[in-house]
């Protein structure tokens, strides 16, 4: 089976997603901060070992926006799976986490979507457990677009949960 | 002409392209993807090929606007894009606008707002760590000072206990060491505290009257003393026209003049140590007092001369000058909480001038104040007082009772629980409760709280003294609403403890 998917990359500006695509697309990692504007479109393939299905992901990376409500409806027509992403240093991009994914799951009821704190490098084990109310609530994944931690098993979690969806 | 013009000069780059719901390209002007038609236009850039499902739709236009696509070039264009479907009979039209120097310049100034929003919060952060930080030092300070206060009471008391009991001049001499030890390790805390103070903001001016020049006369008399002990003279200059009776903290302009003058005699082998006291001005209801302190010290090199108010500093001198370089810092704050500066003018291997205007309040009202404030009531000699000590610290305890014992005619009794307080005064009669505030367990301005809701008159109106290091603004007021009558500062002496309990025995 060999589908395409596309999945779309959402958050504040600056907490790491055009990295993290980089990152699995390409395998590079710069430390210098580019602003996104508008939406970047990525694609590669990815094969589920388990099932040996080939899944196309089409990668959108979306710019960075401190209010969700102001995200472009256009961007998001025909998503298949969402990637929210925040930076764990800095309490901006998740004090309002929970609006945020509400506001999703609203208005894409029957989307996957995986939550993914971002900059684990630059955090210890220790500050993850101090906070989490908020981390372990609603954190999927914990990533470093830097070091290349979890970066693939997120794009393969959410792959095959596109799958999953697609099969039934 | 019109149309002429526009096909020469418009800079608008823009490409249409009539497509089938497959997706397959039907016609295209090529403008910006040539060679397009035939191939299917998810071929062209993977934008196409997650909007696909659009094309299907009847009668709906989407616009995506900032689309980053790569031309055939290679590079990178910025577009937005227009979807147009109509009704079945005409095929979808796809219209890609390139606008990619418009987003070049949006792209340059939202790279700066992002950046400055993200490194003002990474700044933010900084600095509440850093306050956290700070805040975690000030309460260590607070803490580790209040452990060092108990055994220094104790040597304090015990060394005062010791001078009455007959020793050989050897001796004596021996306890003078412990005494001058004792006192200059209290004084160190007291400097440690106050800087932990000030930089949490914590130290404020208690601006009450009182008289400058009993003030001065006394700060003269001490520091005659000494100036003598290292062969050194003290000239004084207090001018006639200053006024008697002014507002302002008296004890802390008292501090500020001690660590000046501390720090000249100090720094000064030979020759004198001048102190100036004139008046300004008087304006407005404020006199402006002008001191200036003059050494004939070791003097300070012109580029160090602002390090010397910076805390923990010594200039090189550490190994000579004993001390924690904490004075000068003090004063320049204390100084500072008056709006005020403090000024130094020195010559290496000449000497240092210290110069500073302080404003003072000067209300007529003030000449109705006595001179020296007089004791209402001594306890009378022959009744014995019966004292309740809550606390916790043996030292402290022991202290207490042999100040108490020494005097005759009190009866003290000791708890160390604040658990056992109330039990206690309702099996009694107190006439005085001592009560330590850090119990374990427990605080004394709670209990205190439970003292005054005592049912029986002569159990809730005992008088309660505070023994506790802990005497900031807050603190005192926290005793204050607790019925805290008063308090003693840890560490004590005899005379401190004694003069206050005997203020509130009848």
């Amino acid at each position: 089976m060999k589908i395409s998917k596309k999945i779309v990359l959402i958050g504040h500006f600056g907490v790491g997603k055009s990295s993290l695509i980089r990152r699995f697309v390409e395998d590079t990692f710069s430390e210098d901060y580019k602003v996104t504007i508008g939406v970047h479109v990525l694609k590669k393939e990815v094969t589920i070992p388990e099932t040996n299905d080939d899944i196309t992901l089409v990668i959108w990376d979306l710019e960075g926006n401190d209010d969700i409500t102001n995200t472009r409806p256009s961007y998001l027509i025909g998503t298949n799976g969402f990637l929210y992403v925040f930076d764990m240093t800095r309490p901006t991009t998740y004090e309002k986490l929970e609006f945020d994914l509400n506001y999703i799951k609203e208005r894409y009821p029957n989307i996957p979507m995986r939550v993914i704190g971002n900059k684990k490098d630059l955090v210890t084990n220790e500050f993850i457990k101090q906070n989490k109310d908020v981390f372990g609530r609603f954190v999927d994944f914990y990533t470093s677009a830097k070091s290349g931690k979890n970066v693939d098993d997120v794009f393969s979690n959410l792959a095959q949960a596109l799958l999953k969806e697609a099969k039934k | 002409m019109l149309e002429q013009y526009k096909k020469e000069h418009s800079q608008s780059v823009n490409q249409y392209i009539i497509v089938q719901l497959d997706g397959t390209v039907v016609e295209s002007d090529d403008v910006i993807f040539p060679k397009i038609v035939g191939k299917n236009i998810s071929t062209i850039h993977p934008f196409f090929e997650s909007i696909h499902d659009a094309l299907k739709e009847n009668n709906k236009r989407h616009i995506f606007s900032c689309i980053h696509l790569t031309n055939t070039n290679n590079q990178t264009i910025i577009t937005d894009v227009i979807i147009k479907t109509f009704d079945g009979k005409k095929l979808p039209l796809i219209v890609i606008l390139d606008l990619t120097v418009h987003y070049n310049n949006y792209q340059t100034t939202a790279q700066v707002r992002n950046e400055s929003v993200i490194n003002s919060q990474i700044l933010e952060l900084k600095n509440e760590y850093l306050q956290e930080k700070e805040a975690f030092k000030n309460t260590f300070i607070a803490n580790f000072s209040h452990e060092l206060r108990d055994p220094l009471t104790g040597i304090l008391t015990f060394s005062d206990i010791l001078k009455k009991t007959n020793l050989s001049d050897e001796q004596l001499n021996y306890l003078k060491v412990i005494d001058s030890s004792s006192n200059y390790l209290k004084q160190l805390i007291e400097d440690i505290l106050d800087i932990s103070k000030i930089e949490a903001g914590k130290l404020e001016l208690v601006i009450k009257p009182f008289n400058i020049r009993e003030l001065l006369e006394d700060i003269k008399n001490v520091f005659t003393i000494k100036a003598q002990q290292k062969d050194l003279e003290l000239i004084t200059n207090f001018n006639d026209n200053l006024p008697e009776i002014i507002g302002g903290d008296a004890l802390r302009l008292r501090q500020v003049l001690s660590n000046l003058l501390e720090n000249a005699i100090k720094f000064t082998e030979v020759g004198t140590i001048t102190f100036n006291v004139s008046l300004n001005q008087i304006r407005a209801q404020k006199a402006s007092i002008h001191f200036q302190i003059i050494d004939t010290g070791i003097g300070i090199p012109k580029e160090k001369t602002e390090d010397i108010f910076t805390s923990f500093t010594q200039l090189n001198n550490a190994q000579v000058y004993k001390g924690a370089g904490l004075g000068l810092a003090i004063a320049k704050h204390l100084v500072s909480l008056t709006h005020s500066k403090i000024s130094v003018d020195s010559t290496v291997g000449e000497g240092s001038t210290f110069s500073t205007n302080i404003n003072f309040v000067l209300d007529h009202s003030y000449k109705n104040i006595p001179k020296t404030k007089e004791k209402t009531s001594r306890p009378k000699s022959d009744k014995k007082y019966s004292i309740l000590l809550v606390e916790d610290s043996e030292i402290t305890q022991l202290s207490i009772l042999k100040i108490l014992a020494s005097k005759g005619n009190y009866f003290l009794d000791i708890v160390t629980k604040g658990e056992d307080v109330i039990p206690r005064i309702e099996n009694s009669e107190f006439d005085l409760v001592l009560m330590d505030i850090k119990l374990p367990n427990s605080f004394g301005d709670e209990i205190t709280k439970l003292i005054r809701k005592m049912p029986e008159r002569e159990h809730k109106k005992v008088p309660v003294i505070a023994l506790t290091a802990r005497v900031m603004k807050d603190d005192l007021k926290r005793y204050k609403k607790a019925g805290i009558n008063d308090v003693i500062k840890k560490p004590f002496n005899e005379d401190a403890l004694m003069s206050k309990i005997e203020e509130y025995l009848k």
